[in-house]
């Protein structure tokens, strides 16, 4: 009879949905860890080394150099050469812009120093920024030297 | 308006100090001429207080130093003749929990202390400032027969935090530079515009550059540690 066979139809279209239902999970994006373009070229900005010998020297500089740009030292680590920093965009409305900076020997007389910087929670990627804080860090460093 | 996280320093709406407090009321206008006229007021009313959010800045000034840069280095930073940097973090750790912080993060190594303290932020000129603004706004709306009745939050609650560092000057162990820099965030309690609640907990941070405080810091380690604080 026509009905019964439109009811079979359909059940028969239903439970091929729902088996296809179990089919294997979505394949996961490959290398979800490993560093995008974008990535590589932030990370040539947020770099520089200076000729600093002591890493604790530099660590004071950049100490420094943030303070004096307003930021507030959240946390410092002197072994690991970590200081983490953030500062609000006052007398203005609710930016907030952290900063993550490492210090690291490069040689006995070099220290490679990288900032990383986000505002509002996203990192921030444009070039001048970064060069800003390198100016005032570089000042800092240098100060009192000629 | 719109909550946002933030890693570290949780921020919401800040307002400054400095600025203009903005009391944005907001009113239904009326049909009649009458209350056509004082909704018209209103709502211009209201855009002045728009208008004074201002433009959000962007990371590039941020990154700038400016004219006041300077002069809160002034403020916030004193020397001491002494080679021991060491001894001046624990005095000031002292001289810190005398003002009732808690010492929240410490690292020895860069001479780094971060310390809090929770207070109540009432203030009477504020809640004054409210009592008067809600009658208005109670009365105006009496006039139009509407609820405009504006009950604007006012602060509750603080927590004032201090973020100090204590190194060397460069170039010179003899000497050791004391920068310290105090700032709070507030939370604000709830309130109301008409019919519609406004909810507590709105917040916002400030950093404090009254001279006075730092000052106060300053005289207070200078006495723990039998030093003179030398201005910079």
């Amino acid at each position: 009879m026509p009905g019964k066979t439109f009811c079979l139809a359909t059940l028969t279209l239903l439970v091929a949905l729902g088996l296809g239902g179990c089919a294997s999970p979505p394949k996961q994006p490959e290398n979800l860890l490993a560093p995008t373009e974008e990535q590589m070229k932030i990370r040539n900005m947020q770099t520089r080394t200076f000729d600093v010998a002591d890493r604790r020297v530099a660590m004071r500089g950049v100490i420094a150099a943030l303070q004096d740009l307003g930021f507030i030292i959240e946390r410092a680590n002197e072994p690991l050469g970590l200081v983490t920093a953030a500062r609000f965009a006052e007398p203005k409305y609710y930016d907030v812009v952290g900063v993550t900076v490492t210090v690291r020997s490069l040689n006995e007389k070099q220290t490679t120093i990288r900032a990383n910087a986000i505002f509002n929670n996203e990192p921030i990627t444009d070039p001048e920024v970064y060069r800003n804080f390198f100016a005032t860090l570089e000042r800092s460093l240098f100060i009192g030297r000629n | 308006m719109t909550t946002r996280r933030s890693g570290t320093l949780p921020t919401t709406i800040r307002s400054s100090r400095q600025g203009v407090r903005c009391g944005a009321v907001r009113a239904v206008p009326g049909s009649d001429p009458a209350r056509r006229g004082w909704g018209a007021l209103l709502i211009v009313a209201s855009l002045f207080g728009a208008a004074c959010a201002g433009p959000k800045t962007t990371p590039l000034e941020l990154f700038e130093l400016t004219p006041e840069s300077a002069a809160n280095k002034a403020m916030q930073t004193r020397q001491f003749e002494t080679p021991s940097s060491d001894e001046l973090l624990s005095a000031s750790a002292a001289v810190l929990q005398d003002l009732g912080f808690q010492v929240t993060e410490s690292d020895r190594d860069v001479g780094f202390l971060r310390a809090a303290k929770e207070r109540s932020a009432r203030e009477y000129g504020q809640e004054i400032r409210r009592d008067i603004v809600a009658f208005l706004t109670l009365m105006i709306g009496a006039l139009g027969g509407t609820n405009t009745m504006y009950v604007a939050p006012v602060d509750l609650h603080q927590q004032i935090n201090a973020s100090l560092v204590a190194q060397p000057i460069q170039d010179d162990d003899e000497r050791q530079n004391v920068r310290i820099v105090f700032y709070r965030l507030v939370w604000k309690g709830d309130g109301s515009s008409g019919n519609q609640s406004i909810p507590p907990g709105q917040q916002k941070m400030e950093m404090i550059r009254d001279a006075e405080i730092y000052q106060q810091f300053f005289a207070r380690l200078s006495k723990a540690v039998f030093l003179e604080a030398h201005k910079i």
